[in-house]
């Protein structure tokens, strides 16, 4: 048994020489975790026991990475909390500077991924769970895989973990990591057939909030109605973030205001009468008040007043806090971008964390998997950039068409598990937008019918498309091959030239011929043959879509694994 | 694409509840109507109308009504109730067509009983009735089909509560997914020309006989059946006399394309080979490999796919 150790200021930690000169430019003030310890009754340890959980988790994630079953994100954590449940709780306490957790509807991955650039500028270790394992099982895997079978953490000196966290799993998370720091990204509606309704996601948070330390420090995003009014029950410390720049109001960038807008906070919590906004920068994202209570958005503690765009994915931005304010560069296209830099250099403030090393920090951050990630294939550069939902899809198109200039674009929809089930969100995305704004447009996914649809409806020419999907119609198969005619086969051979005129296969199969070809890897081959060299391609999939991409490319050797050389 | 008709035609669709009932991208269904409508020169108005303001039945030909969120439906219900109820009553006894889905579907029914709380009150338009047995049961979330009017419809389903019908008809009969109640094997009601069902995703994009059925009978109920027959093929106007679709044909196509047929008389033929690709694929997703292949057929008999197979 040995005493836990209590996290330390920055300053006051021995530094390794080598970090030197960085620690001189950082003050971080610790909270004494001794303080939570003694009021929490301490877990019994049973090192014996988390030995062996460790030991067993570790050798599922091997086996399972070793036999291609997937990333072995989450086995290991699964495996180890089936051996010993209190893993976690066990494991997160070790960490010295404690734990930060990033939860919210969009942003949580880039989110966590500045916060953790500037973290490591300071000099600290920084940990995170891994790609799409935001359930506890995921959080267990990250801990389990750094530590040692005597159910130690390896190296848990100068180590501090920043978790992203599943909306619905916060409530379960919070008292087992008991985080220094929670942060709210926005609440938006996503996977209504998984998560609910947004308002059952608040109900989650609440919960959740009532088992947060009294000493750890809420951030919260105060442009958010739904983020901002967690504030008020919460007791500690809490620091608020918004955009200043009134020039991005909706109306005043001359956006046509019939451009559709999900909205999914429209009223006052106390009163429920509607708000109404000052400055709305997307969907319920804005200065809003309500008129009957007097409520109103919370003067924000770090706050973006100007915002310029260098160029596509180079944001020059004014932060401000305390009096005091910074030009910051955002490495990231699209306003969303610039809430999870503020969260993040919030997050950072509350950590106690250098301005140097919130500035430098997000600066050298690079795009996470996905989130713009930029890889090269074939002379062509390919940008990933997830959309999951309404909200967040709307934030990407408006990104990619707001200059003017038509794009080649592959959209990729699933409706697996992982990205809900109901596609129904995607009639709410502004798709209208894409309209006559593309070069060359491929549609992909176990959904592409639909999203070929969605797309018809917003006004784009069938034959301005090329639709993949996952497998031919069995009807019409069967349908063809009484007639001798090998329909299957046909497709395949079209697989290759897909650019072939939709009036030649018309004729092969009048009536329901609407593809170009099957599956991912030919949608792929399409889109990076229709780019001319030297461009670029923007794929846009939903969260198993981008797996899924991610994997193809891997396979053709253009990226490395995505669970290798990373978290380095 | 050529328009059969000369003169303008104008519909007027009155959106329920835009701002609260939008859940469940519903919206994909007021598209959809505008689209098929613009497509054939015909003007679709949409007119929103939200809480507090009147219901001019004259003044509409179509209503939609959506679902949303549990903490919005109380308002809507109340203003449903106390505000529009009367002038939606007198529209759907004149035979207007009325799409409600999801929450706007159970607000048009008797009452919609909570886990806990007191009952909301619907609109009794349909014999139905809602109850939400508690957070033990698990709510019906999939992909469903139903048969409908001898063809099929697809969507998905998300719904907490389980509406048992009284006397009302059903829109169709579950295929595969859920239903109404996931007891039954009914889904949706219907009431003259207003339909109450559980489907979304959207539910008209997917299922464009369903969306020109409810434009048809928008179109017959404002211009008359005399101006209709103007179009290609006359036909007696008595033999156009409102098809009960609420009638449910189980497995004899004959009379259900009939009906097909009269629809496309008043509504020129679309190039919705993208639309039942989409259909098509659910229907086999769901292993429904029969239902899938008569739909093929009967996309393949479509006038507007010969037109398309002459064309080459």
């Amino acid at each position: 048994m040995r005493k836990q150790r209590s996290s330390r200021p920055i300053s006051q930690e021995q530094p390794a020489p080598r970090r030197e000169r960085k620690m001189s430019r950082t003050r971080m003030a610790g909270r004494r975790q001794e303080n939570r310890s003694q009021r929490r009754p301490r877990p019994r340890r049973s090192s014996l026991g988390a030995g062996l959980a460790v030991i067993a988790g570790r050798t599922a994630g091997a086996l399972s990475r070793r036999l291609h079953l997937g990333g072995g994100t989450s086995i290991a954590g699964v495996v180890a909390q089936r051996v010993y449940p209190d893993i976690v709780e066990h494991l997160a306490g070790q960490l010295e500077y404690g734990s930060v957790i990033v939860t919210g509807t969009n942003g949580k991955t880039t989110t966590s991924s500045f916060i953790s650039a500037i973290l490591r500028d300071v000099g600290l270790r920084v940990w995170r769970n891994r790609e799409g394992s935001n359930l506890l099982r995921g959080v267990a895997s990250a801990l389990v895989i750094r530590a040692l079978p005597n159910g130690r953490l390896y190296r848990s000196g100068r180590a501090i973990s920043i978790f992203e966290i599943d909306e619905a799993t916060l409530p379960q998370i919070v008292p087992v990591i008991r985080p220094r720091v929670a942060v709210f990204t926005n609440l938006f509606r996503d996977q209504l057939d998984r998560y609910g309704e947004v308002n059952s996601v608040v109900a989650h948070w609440q919960r959740a909030l009532q088992s947060l330390p009294d000493d750890a420090t809420l951030v919260l995003n105060a442009d958010d109605p739904s983020i901002a009014s967690l504030g008020e029950l919460f007791p500690g410390k809490t620091l608020y973030y918004g955009i200043e720049d009134r020039s991005l109001d909706l109306l005043a960038q001359g956006t046509a205001p019939e451009r559709h807008q999900v909205i999914d906070t429209r009223t006052c919590p106390h009163c429920d009468s509607e708000f109404v906004y000052d400055v709305r920068f997307y969907s319920h994202m804005g200065h809003y008040r309500c008129a009957q209570c007097g409520l109103s958005r919370p003067h924000p503690d770090v706050y973006a007043t100007h915002i310029q765009s260098d160029n596509f994915d180079r944001l020059r931005v004014q932060v401000a806090s305390q009096g005091q304010q910074r030009e910051i560069i955002i490495p990231l296209p699209g306003l969303y971008n610039i809430y999870n830099a503020l969260a993040a250099i919030t997050a950072a403030l509350a950590l106690d964390v250098s301005w140097d090393a919130i500035t430098s920090g997000i600066e050298q951050s690079r795009p996470v998997f996905g989130r713009g990630e930029r890889i090269q294939a074939e002379g062509r550069t390919v940008r990933l950039l997830l959309a999951k939902n309404p909200t967040g899809f709307n934030e990407v198109l408006r990104t990619l068409f707001s200059d003017g200039i038509p794009r080649h674009v592959l959209f990729v929809l699933n409706d697996n598990i992982a990205d809900g089930r109901d596609i129904s969100w995607i009639w709410d995305v502004d798709f209208e937008r894409v309209a006559g704004q593309t070069r060359t447009l491929a549609v992909a996914g176990t959904r592409a019918l639909d999203l070929a649809l969605r797309l018809k409806y917003a006004g784009i020419e069938q034959s301005a498309m090329s639709i993949f999907p996952p497998t031919p119609l069995r009807a019409a198969r069967s349908e063809m091959t009484t007639r001798r005619f090998s329909y299957a086969r046909s497709a395949r051979r079209r697989g290759g030239a897909a650019t072939k005129t939709a009036r030649a296969s018309d004729q092969e199969q009048p009536g329901i011929q609407v593809q170009q070809g099957y599956g991912l890897k030919q949608a792929i081959d399409a889109a990076l043959s229709q780019t001319p060299a030297g461009e670029t391609l923007f794929v846009i999939p939903t969260y198993t879509g981008l797996l899924e991409v991610h994997r193809e490319l891997e396979q053709r050797g253009l990226t490395p694994r995505y669970w290798e050389g990373r978290d380095a | 694409m050529t328009n059969p008709f000369t003169q303008p035609l104008t519909l007027t669709l009155g959106h329920l509840y835009p701002d609260q009932l939008n859940l469940y991208g519903d919206r994909g269904n007021i598209l959809t109507l505008q689209r098929r409508c613009q497509l054939r020169g015909i003007t679709l108005r949409v007119v929103g109308l939200g809480i507090g303001d009147a219901l001019a039945p004259d003044e509409y030909d179509l209503l939609f009504i959506g679902g949303g969120q549990d903490k919005d439906q109380g308002p809507v219900a109340q203003d449903l109730y106390e505000i529009k109820g009367i002038g939606l009553w007198a529209a759907i006894e004149d035979d207007m067509p009325v799409l409600a889905v999801c929450g706007g579907y159970q607000l048009l029914a008797h009452y919609y009983r909570p886990a806990d709380g007191p009952d909301m009150r619907g609109l009794g338009v349909f014999d139905a009735w809602t109850i939400h047995k508690g957070p033990q049961t698990s709510r019906c979330i999939g992909d469903v089909a139903i048969s409908w009017n001898g063809s099929t419809l697809v969507g998905f389903e998300n719904h907490g509560g389980r509406t048992y019908l009284g006397t009302a008809q059903p829109l169709g009969r579950v295929l595969k997914g859920y239903g109404n109640n996931a007891e039954d094997r009914t889904e949706g009601a219907v009431y003259r020309n207003a339909y109450g069902t559980y489907l979304h995703g959207s539910l008209l994009p997917k299922n464009p006989h369903f969306a020109d059925h409810l434009l048809t009978l928008a179109l017959r109920r404002k211009y008359g059946i005399t101006h209709m027959s103007t179009v290609d093929e006359p036909e007696s106007p008595d033999g156009l006399a409102r098809a009960d679709s609420a009638a449910l044909h189980a497995n004899g196509s004959s009379p259900l394309e009939m009906h097909d047929l009269e629809d496309r008389e008043l509504l020129a033929p679309l190039d919705d080979r993208l639309e039942w690709a989409a259909h098509i694929s659910m229907l086999e997703r769901l292993g429904l490999h029969s239902a899938a292949a008569a739909a093929l057929r009967s996309h393949k008999a479509d006038p507007m796919v010969q037109r398309l197979r002459k064309a080459q």
